[in-house]
């Protein structure tokens, strides 16, 4: 069966929507910005989402029924932020999906929402009342500190009765989700299937965590300069905490024909695969392998491959084994396809990052242009096709998403631009 | 403390946790759930009240409060 992507929705540093994400690639705007020293050495730069007011995001949504809107602001208005960005990304691929005019039976819609550890920064806000006075803890604090909470309120407001759960990989969250989603669609266990790449509330101690490990650009620094994330460059040194939230919407080929839904793109293929290794270090062969299994499942050939969304968090060892990954994978057309990094221009938004790539990628296929390596100066690799500072047009029919986490988690997706598209 | 001070705190909770209610619906004669609090809701307006006014009172206790008087009336008896 073949799986299509009919909607898309996003939320992130730079965008409030998928149009908007879309000339801010182009653009090459970058969301990252200083955050306050909270004297503990970790991140001092986060792309943060700028203005979220929930109420106006819900009221944008024009095209979606009142009463969905309604239930929206009933359902989530006093719940953390996080949730609330992604409802609004998931209600922004509903209605691109035209889920809203024509939608299979409720049963028969699957909600993914991929992510773990997702609201340790709204419980670690908790701690200090919880400390003076465990009663007054909010009576819902029971319902938000669960990651499940975000698909039960998403599936409330959504109408999905079918299958749901969250699924989890560390940074290559989003993909697991993707891969799973998929699944669901083609097993037949649903007819439509939204997977949701969950905004990460990271506490201020799992980031010091994080900047332990070296991984964090600039952590503890007095004042560090915006650029400082820099996937792909000699100089990187770690990646920037990013904040959002993506959704797709996945369903077959004949599912989207009957519904009379768009085809932005189909997810080709996909591979999913365990290094077996408890560390973060990430290793080449077990990249290698998703790529070229994502790439088999597709039926592409290496020389076909325009276009690759690395994983790249800006961590040397990360981005040097991927570079290597590639080169394994791509053999003689190494140096073919362009590769660039979206975490560049909105941070690494975590469990959510993959789906915001996914998102991104589509965008690049359908808009015929791929985003710049903003802070590219000198290239880790001189074989590989890196875009640098500005955006250059970009004739995509085959793309590569690669998404990879501590743990050994490795996935990568193919996407292919629809055959009657322009 | 006043009655009045304790239903007034009662019913600002009330209308944050329901915003789309007539504040004239909130009186001492009625019900949570008849306003259309659900058991969370409920519970929401009771942890925000406590709190606001410093008052701290057992959940057991709450087991016998079915109206919003009965609710205005424990919270009395703990200030």
């Amino acid at each position: 069966m073949k799986v299509v992507i009919t909607g898309m929705g996003v939320v992130c540093s730079v965008a409030a929507t998928v149009p908007s994400f879309a000339r801010a690639l182009r653009e090459g705007r970058c969301g990252i910005g200083p955050v306050p020293d909270i004297g503990d050495g970790g991140p001092r730069l986060a792309a943060l989402v700028k203005d979220f007011r929930f109420e106006d995001a819900v009221a944008a949504r024009t095209s979606l029924p009142e009463e969905l809107r309604q239930s929206a602001l009933r359902a989530a208005r006093r719940s953390p932020e996080p949730l609330k960005m992604d409802l609004v990304a998931a209600m922004q691929a509903f209605g691109d999906a035209g889920l809203h005019r024509c939608a299979p039976p409720a049963d028969r819609l699957g909600l993914v929402v991929a992510g773990h550890n997702l609201s340790s920064g709204y419980v670690q806000d908790l701690y200090p009342k919880y400390e003076n006075n465990p009663e007054y803890l909010p009576a819902r604090f029971a319902l938000h500190f669960m990651d499940t909470d975000r698909v039960a309120t998403l599936s409330q407001v959504l109408g999905v009765k079918g299958e749901g759960y969250t699924v989890g990989g560390a940074s290559a969250s989003g993909n697991v989700g993707i891969v799973n989603g998929s699944r669901l669609v083609e097993s037949g266990a649903v007819d439509v299937c939204l997977v949701v790449g969950a905004t990460t509330d990271l506490s201020p101690m799992e980031k010091r965590g994080l900047a332990t490990l070296g991984a964090v650009a600039g952590a503890g620094d007095a004042e560090p300069e915006l650029a400082r994330c820099r996937p792909f460059d000699v100089r990187h040194e770690g990646f920037v905490p990013g904040q959002g939230s993506a959704c797709v919407v996945l369903e077959g080929e004949e599912s989207a024909r009957a519904r009379g839904a768009d085809v932005l793109a189909e997810l080709a293929g996909y591979d999913l695969k365990l290094d077996g290794n408890s560390l973060p270090d990430p290793h080449e062969d077990g990249e290698a392998k998703v790529m070229a299994g994502a790439m088999a499942m597709a039926g592409v050939r290496p020389g076909e491959i325009d276009y690759v969304n690395a994983h790249a968090t800006a961590t040397p060892l990360g981005d040097e084994v991927e570079v290597r990954a590639l080169g394994r994978v791509l053999g003689p057309a190494f140096g073919r396809p362009w590769v660039n990094a979206t975490k560049g221009l909105v941070g690494h938004c975590m469990c959510a990052a993959g789906v915001v790539e996914a998102v991104a990628t589509v965008i690049q296929i359908r808009h015929g242009f791929v985003h710049p390596n903003l802070n590219l100066r000198r290239p880790i690799d001189d074989g590989c096709r890196f875009v640098h500072g500005a955006a250059e047009p970009a004739d995509i029919t085959w793309a590569l998403s690669n998404g990879f986490g501590f743990g050994g988690f490795n996935t990568s997706i193919v996407l292919r631009r629809p055959p009657h598209a322009p | 403390m006043n009655e009045d001070v304790i239903f007034e705190t009662v019913k600002r909770n009330v209308l944050e946790v329901l915003p789309d209610l007539e504040p004239d619906r909130v009186t001492m004669t009625g019900t949570l759930t008849d306003l259309g609090a659900n058991s969370v809701d409920r519970a929401d307006v009771v942890t925000m009240t406590m709190e606001d006014l410093g008052l701290v009172v057992p959940i057991a206790e709450f087991r016998d409060v079915h109206d919003i008087a009965s609710l205005v009336d424990l919270l009395k008896r703990q200030a």
